[in-house]
């Protein structure tokens, strides 16, 4: 049984990085500008927001729910962050208020779902409204602007030579997979997608760990959020629009199930680079930008079909 | 099944070897020039691709156009900037879809040493200054003065007394705030000619549509709309339609757009304003060409408006 999963999450995540590669060395023959170390700095770069908010969203869909309110948190956390900054808070404070208010309403969604018994697409369908009116209110729709360049070194800055929003996301993905893989949390989380009433009859606080998951998912998406203002030096109150699809997308090419109890962020940052990647491919070759969004569906649902076609075989 | 896998994998990666010398001398020696646009699925826009790439075929250069999915998207559009430097296009031609935040792309031009032609939407004067971006040339309608157009069309048409309502563009966008400036210092020597509500739209027909309907409810004496674009002016006329008082409120647009002047000829909208995209597409890729042999060019280039009505066109 648990060998017999172990190849099945293998076949996965092996699934999405060989279609990684195969899309890298199909560019590499396309393009000679693709395989350069600027270029790949630079996807690398585009991929981090939604990376990200990837990350939020890959701890929800394997606890079996999805967040559709990712977006909307990202635009009011990036306003309270414009908003702190501009107050001339000192950058770790603004950021730490920022992630809190996404925290605060990603458990807001939770305790809807968790304690309300609303079902995760309804709850936060409602918050993405909520979010996107809040943040349009709080600036009557108008963007905000212009940051020292202390807070701006977020995106412009370098550690090492490589660009300080490719640091951040790598810290975040090992913060998270340590938190993923190894507390208790973590197992929960597989354990609740997997089967909830099971966990829950083992005794698991089920209602706290789920609240807990869409705690996550704001918080990312506010980190997200830091990362795209400082990148903008602007905070848009319509800003992360249709981010959650992205998020969405990265995770199952990641080879997460959409039906919860499995998945990894490993495979959710091979799926969020497959989308920056081609996306930058198809921009280095200068395909239009109609056809763009067409082969990017194809590419998603090849992804998820490939992958399910692979565990079966494997299972 | 692993073992196909590192085989295509493999095979994949020959190729690419045999491929590698030959790809990076295959550029041609035509100048390479990117035009980013907003959106593509607006007629706006692609009747300024479409001047641009006569512009482009006629001066002997290669054109890449590319867009966000939607219009608003300044982060996309900063990633397909990024993503064209990388190609090495030799200049660029840039319609911001946010006068602020598109400033750090342009910053990243610069430092790539491409130069920067800005298009329709100016870059946000404090934001461009405080960031030090240099660009070539500026080339976009006067959208104050079409405000002002506008503005004595109505004054006109009213004989100095209307109720007007106005249908805003996203707020923040420099290009609706200005015809907005434009209709409202237009229509300031009138003290008949009243604003009674103004609204944003979002520059969506669906939404000019809805907004306009809970206007009229709000204010049944309006009798006059200015729409800081066609888009919205359109759907406010189908409110009107819907309400029953066809015919009887005064539309005036902007842009028009071959809907607009549809609308126009059948009696449902009373005027609108017409920019001329196609120019405008044309003087940036000029421009862009002429930057890049070392030749002066003008650093802000107003193209022509026009007032489109039932008597003209």
């Amino acid at each position: 049984m648990s060998r017999a999963l172990g190849t099945r999450v293998f076949a996965r995540r092996f699934g999405a990085t060989a279609g990684l590669l195969l899309l890298c060395a199909l560019l590499w023959i396309l393009t000679p500008y693709f395989l350069t170390v600027a270029n790949l700095l630079n996807v690398m770069e585009q991929t981090a927001i939604n990376a990200v908010v990837a990350v939020g969203m890959t701890y929800v869909i394997i606890s079996g729910g999805i967040d559709l309110s990712v977006g909307s948190l990202l635009a009011i956390s990036g306003v309270v962050l414009a908003r702190a900054l501009k107050a001339e808070w000192p950058v770790p404070i603004a950021a730490v208020g920022a992630i809190g208010v996404g925290w605060l309403l990603g458990l807001a969604n939770g305790v809807g779902i968790a304690l309300g018994r609303l079902p995760p697409f309804i709850m936060t369908l409602g918050m993405m409204s909520v979010a996107r009116g809040a943040a349009l209110l709080a600036t009557d729709g108008r963007p905000i602007s212009g940051f020292d360049a202390a807070f701006r070194a977020l995106a412009t800055g370098h550690v090492a030579g490589v660009p300080a929003p490719i640091v951040l996301t790598l810290l975040i993905y090992l913060l998270s997979y340590l938190v993923l893989s190894g507390t208790r949390f973590g197992r929960y989380v597989y354990g609740i997608g997997g089967n909830e009433e099971a966990t829950r009859l083992s005794g698991v606080p089920v209602r706290f760990h789920k609240t807990m998951v869409y705690g996550v998912s704001g918080a990312a998406a506010a980190v997200a959020s830091i990362l795209l203002t400082a990148r903008l030096n602007t905070a848009q109150p319509i800003a992360g629009t249709n981010y959650e699809l992205d998020a969405i997308a990265a995770t199952v090419i990641g080879g997460t199930s959409l039906s919860g109890g499995e998945g990894s962020l490993a495979g959710t940052l091979i799926g969020a680079l497959t989308m920056g990647v081609l996306r930058n491919g198809l921009n280095l070759l200068g395909v239009s930008s109609f056809l763009q969004q067409l082969v990017i569906g194809v590419v998603i649902i090849m992804a998820v079909l490939v992958d399910r076609l692979l565990k079966e075989k494997r299972a | 099944m692993r073992r196909t896998v590192v085989a295509i994998v493999c095979l994949v990666i020959a190729c690419g070897c045999n491929r590698g010398g030959s790809a990076t001398g295959s550029a041609t020696s035509r100048p390479r020039i990117a035009l980013v646009l907003k959106t593509l699925n607006n007629p706006f826009f692609n009747d300024m691709q479409r001047g641009a790439q006569q512009a482009a075929d006629r001066l002997g250069v290669e054109l890449v156009v590319q867009a966000a999915e939607r219009e608003t998207d300044v982060e996309r559009q900063m990633q397909i900037v990024e993503n064209l430097i990388q190609s090495g296009v030799q200049a660029l031609a840039l319609t911001p879809s946010g006068s602020k935040e598109v400033v750090p792309a342009v910053v990243k031009a610069n430092r790539a040493s491409i130069p920067v032609v800005i298009v329709d939407t100016r870059l946000d004067t404090g934001a461009a200054a405080e960031a030090g971006v240099k660009t070539a040339s500026f080339i976009g309608s006067d959208n104050y003065e079409g405000g002002r157009t506008a503005a004595r069309f109505v004054v006109d048409e009213s004989k100095g007394t209307a109720n007007v309502a106005i249908l805003e563009g996203i707020p923040g966008h420099e290009t609706g705030d200005s015809r907005m400036r434009g209709f409202k210092d237009g229509i300031a020597a009138s003290p008949g000619v009243r604003i009674v509500a103004s609204q944003t739209a979002n520059w969506e027909r669906d939404q000019g549509f809805n907004v306009f309907q809970n206007m009229l409810q709000a204010h049944p004496e309006i009798d006059t709309v200015f729409a800081c674009n066609d888009m919205m002016a359109l759907g406010a006329i189908e409110a009107i339609r819907a309400a029953g008082q066809a015919g009887k409120i005064r539309v005036v647009g902007f842009d028009a757009v071959d809907d607009a002047r549809k609308a126009i000829r059948e009696g449902t909208m009373a005027a609108s304003v017409a920019q001329f995209p196609d120019e405008m597409g044309r003087i940036a890729i000029e421009n862009a060409v002429k930057t890049l042999r070392g030749e002066a060019v003008q650093p802000d280039v107003k193209v022509r408006i026009e007032l489109v009505n039932k008597g003209e066109k």
